[in-house]
């Protein structure tokens, strides 16, 4: 070894573990670059999605509203890179100076695909640019297909980087059985560690998510733009982003318990006690805090589909249901809310008189979660159904049946749902895990197959009047931001979780953290760092929405015609 | 469009105060790092049980099948009528003490087991140090009954760390018996696997193991659980412990290792 290399070795071995961040710690530092860097990457990477899907929707149906709002959900993307940067470097910044042990491991490690992520960021940046510059330029004919590509390329870009960053975070939970306390990382193969147990679930859930956080994030910024509108057709421009931003939140949000139910298996089959500590350890009040957002979440997107009937001609025919609808998600709330595995010390069990409340307990249970939360999502589904339907009567001769089937197919499925609930309480707990996937495939055999019949049901209806975009009541938009405050909040909270199952472990039981913070915190002083996380994050998408829109009028006054008030969904 | 604005934070800061509020509000459990226990030649009985229960609800992991009511039996609230352990641990076993029948159930899970319930639970006295074995007795003790450990109960100078195993003056593996059974006995393998039709049936089956694996392969998976694991399987992956090589001494792992290769 040359005397420059051993001088390189000696000052990397004379390397401090740990370094302190001067007021709030280290943890803390990490913990904040971390996760807002994580919530504008979010919303970076879910806007090219729907973006694409939107611009498509123009490109098939000839519809230039759908062009425009394409152009817009890609305007908002412009700034919100620059900060994700920013973010990143912090996080990177933070990381090699107040853990630059664990750094310099994962460097070790991961270092070929640390320079590949950066590289494939700058693709994904200069595409970027290219798609959004480029709209008007590749407006029309072949140059359009083009310019659809583009906004393809720039998802696969965008994905790369997700599932390149995803690796080095599923590692730390999940490494290899093979890799120990012992083994020198450089020995250790890049894709072996990649392509760890936990890594593609956690892609998947991420994919999902991404699309759900940055329909909301979107839906959001839509209602401010409603608020402070100055003329009615903005107005209803605004109106029906927001919808739209909001039924793509609400979509998604429905596939992905499916997703996390597969990181949750992945977990458990990786490591029992980490499955454990996660559902029933010191992480189980958790649980009922998510199960409290999602009801905020189901409850408040249902609400405000319900006020968007209101602008519906025809719609008070279904307002009747609509206390009918709230009572189940109401009641699937408080299900799905109720403790039961809880960590508890000795006075508490002595307290409720057994591990688990006498009444309440049997509640609490999985048999009755799945189906409280299965019926949550056909509700939800037959409340967008029902905003789908309410301007339209059907002509076709079959009509009648129809809906008749598509009601037998909403009761059988609840019908599956309530057996396999109930017939879970009477077998073994290996028997009933199977029974969540028969409710899962029945709720989505419904929803797939009555959206179909709707579809062709649906062809050359008689309208009952035109949706007056624009009609809503502002309590309406305030909705979006709970919902769009909601979603940021529960991405923190399962942050936490996955990160905070990891305990006292830098990488699970290969690298222990040694230092002040090595705790993991309970859930008072999480929720005040998640807190905090969405509201820095909330303040600065709002600077740079804000700043965008200094620098470039938005798509709707620039392009749109003064009569432009929509007419359809 | 000022009083927008303030209604907009309004809104965003009500959502966040109340979610916050609401995970203050609930009861707050740190996870902490493990420390090694430490008592010293008077330790008293409340000092054993305070340091037992850290045991029993971090380090040992005790939890996670006590108290669910579905895995284990309830240790800390009744099970069928017969009180907390410590009301009915003496009654479990004629003939042994309370204290014994809990020594007994962590030295020796499978020479016990409850009625109802699979013979799972590892053996405790590899994964914990003397000291905090006899803490958690004296906490499950505590629960309903009465502490009568004593520090002349722990032995000397034995300060195995948390999650260390062997080594600090323990007595060696199964007695240092070379004889297969006492092996399998000692090591619990019955505890999940079946052989020669004694055991649980958690894991594979080994009463025909030899020919389905070579001596190379049950050595390797016993040295190391996760380099395979069998189909059907999967979802226990990771419940094996990895401990046995460095519990066995090499002659024991091989009267083990060639015992097993001849049950073909």
């Amino acid at each position: 070894m040359s005397d420059v290399a051993l001088a390189l070795q000696a000052a990397a071995d004379s390397l401090p573990a740990y370094r302190d961040f001067p007021g709030i710690g280290a943890r803390a530092a990490v913990w904040i670059t971390a996760e807002v860097h994580l919530m504008f990457a979010a919303f970076v990477l879910g806007v090219p999605m729907f973006a694409v899907v939107t611009e498509a929707i123009g490109i098939f149906n000839k519809e230039e509203r759908y062009d425009r709002l394409s152009k817009e959900f890609t305007r908002l993307l412009l700034v919100a890179y620059s900060a994700t940067a920013i973010w990143g470097a912090l996080l990177t910044m933070f990381l090699t100076t107040l853990y630059p042990r664990f750094w310099r491991y994962l460097a070790a490690i991961f270092g070929p695909s640390m320079w590949l992520y950066a590289g494939l960021f700058l693709f994904e940046s200069f595409t970027l640019y290219l798609y959004y510059y480029g709209w008007d330029r590749w407006k029309h004919g072949r140059a359009k297909w083009g310019h659809w590509g583009l906004g393809i390329l720039l998802n696969v870009w965008g994905t790369i980087v997700m599932f390149i960053a995803n690796s080095w975070l599923t590692f730390m939970m999940s490494p290899p059985r093979d890799i120990t306390p012992t083994t020198d990382p450089t020995t250790v193969k890049l894709w072996h560690v990649i392509a760890n147990a936990t890594w593609m679930p956690v892609n998947v859930h991420r994919l999902i998510a991404n699309v759900v956080f940055g329909g909301a994030v979107v839906a959001a910024y839509a209602s401010y733009r409603f608020l402070s509108a100055k003329t009615d057709e903005e107005r209803a421009h605004y109106d029906w982003m927001g919808y739209v931003g909001n039924f793509i939140a609400m979509s998604a949000l429905i596939v992905l318990p499916f997703a996390g139910y597969w990181l949750g298996r992945e977990i458990y089959q990786y490591d029992q006690s980490m499955g454990i500590t996660l559902m029933g350890g010191f992480m189980s009040w958790l649980w009922v805090i998510q199960a409290f957002l999602i009801a905020v979440l189901f409850l408040t997107g249902n609400y405000y589909l319900w006020l968007g009937m209101e602008r519906i001609p025809g719609a008070e025919r279904f307002r009747p249901y609509t206390k009918w609808l709230l009572a189940i998600l109401v009641l699937g709330a408080i299900v799905w809310g109720t403790p039961h595995t809880m960590i508890a010390d000795s006075k508490e069990l002595a307290a409720m008189g057994g591990s688990h409340h006498p009444f309440l307990g049997a509640l609490g249970v999985m048999s009755a979660k799945n189906t409280a939360v299965n019926l949550m999502i056909l509700t939800t589904f037959l409340s967008f159904l029902l905003y789908r339907r309410a301007n339209k009567r059907p002509v076709v001769p079959w009509a009648r049946a129809g809906t008749l089937v598509q009601a037998a197919m909403f009761a059988l499925a609840a019908a599956v749902v309530l057996f396999f609930g109930i017939r879970g309480y009477f077998v073994e707990a290996i028997v009933r895990i199977g029974f969540s996937v028969y409710q899962v495939l029945a709720v989505l055999t419904c929803i797939v197959s009555v959206t179909v019949i709707d579809v062709f049901m649906s062809r050359g209806a008689q309208s009952l009047g035109t949706i007056q975009w624009g009609k809503m009541p502002p309590r309406s938009q305030y909705a979006l931001f709970v919902l769009a405050v909601t979603f940021t909040w529960l991405m923190g909270l399962m942050g936490f979780a996955r990160s905070g199952i990891r305990q006292y472990w830098h990488v699970w039981q290969v690298m222990q953290d040694t230092s002040r913070y090595a705790a993991t915190p309970a859930l008072g002083y999480a929720a005040k760092m998640i807190s905090a996380c969405v509201l820095i994050f909330l303040v600065l998408i709002a600077f740079v929405f804000w700043l965008g829109g200094l620098a470039e009028k938005s798509t709707f006054v620039a392009s749109a015609p003064k009569e432009g008030v929509h007419a359809g969904h | 469009m000022r009083g927008t604005n303030l209604r907009i934070l309004a809104v965003v800061l009500g959502t966040l105060a109340l979610y916050t509020l609401i995970a203050n509000a609930i009861p707050q459990v740190q996870s902490e790092v493990p420390q090694t226990l430490t008592l010293g030649a008077n330790v008293t009985p409340e000092q054993l049980v305070a340091a037992g229960e850290k045991v029993f609800t971090g380090i040992g992991g005790c939890t996670t099948c006590h108290g669910l009511g579905t895995r284990a039996p309830n240790l800390l609230t009744d099970e069928k009528g017969a009180g907390p352990i410590g009301a009915r641990c003496a009654k479990r076993e004629p003939g042994k003490s309370c204290k014994q029948y809990l020594y007994e159930s962590l030295d020796q899970p499978t020479a016990y087991v409850v009625q109802g319930y699979q013979p799972i639970m590892p053996v405790m006295t590899r994964q914990l140090s003397p000291q905090q074995i006899w803490a958690v007795i004296a906490f499950l003790e505590s629960q309903g009954g009465t502490v009568d450990v004593a520090a002349s109960d722990i032995p000397a100078q034995t300060t195995t760390p948390a999650g260390a195993s062997g080594g600090g003056g323990a007595a060696p593996f199964a007695g240092g018996s070379t004889d297969p059974k006492a092996i399998i006995q000692a090591a619990g393998c019955t505890g999940c696997h079946t052989i020669d039709g004694q055991g649980a049936k958690i894991a594979p089956d080994l009463t025909h193991v030899g020919s389905r694996r070579n001596a190379d392969s049950i050595r390797k998976k016993i040295l190391d659980p996760a380099s395979s694991t069998v189909k059907g399987y999967e979802r226990f992956a990771g419940i094996m412990p990895k401990t046995f090589g460095t519990l066995m001494s090499a002659t024991q792992l091989e009267a083990l290792v060639q015992f097993l290769a001849a049950h073909r």
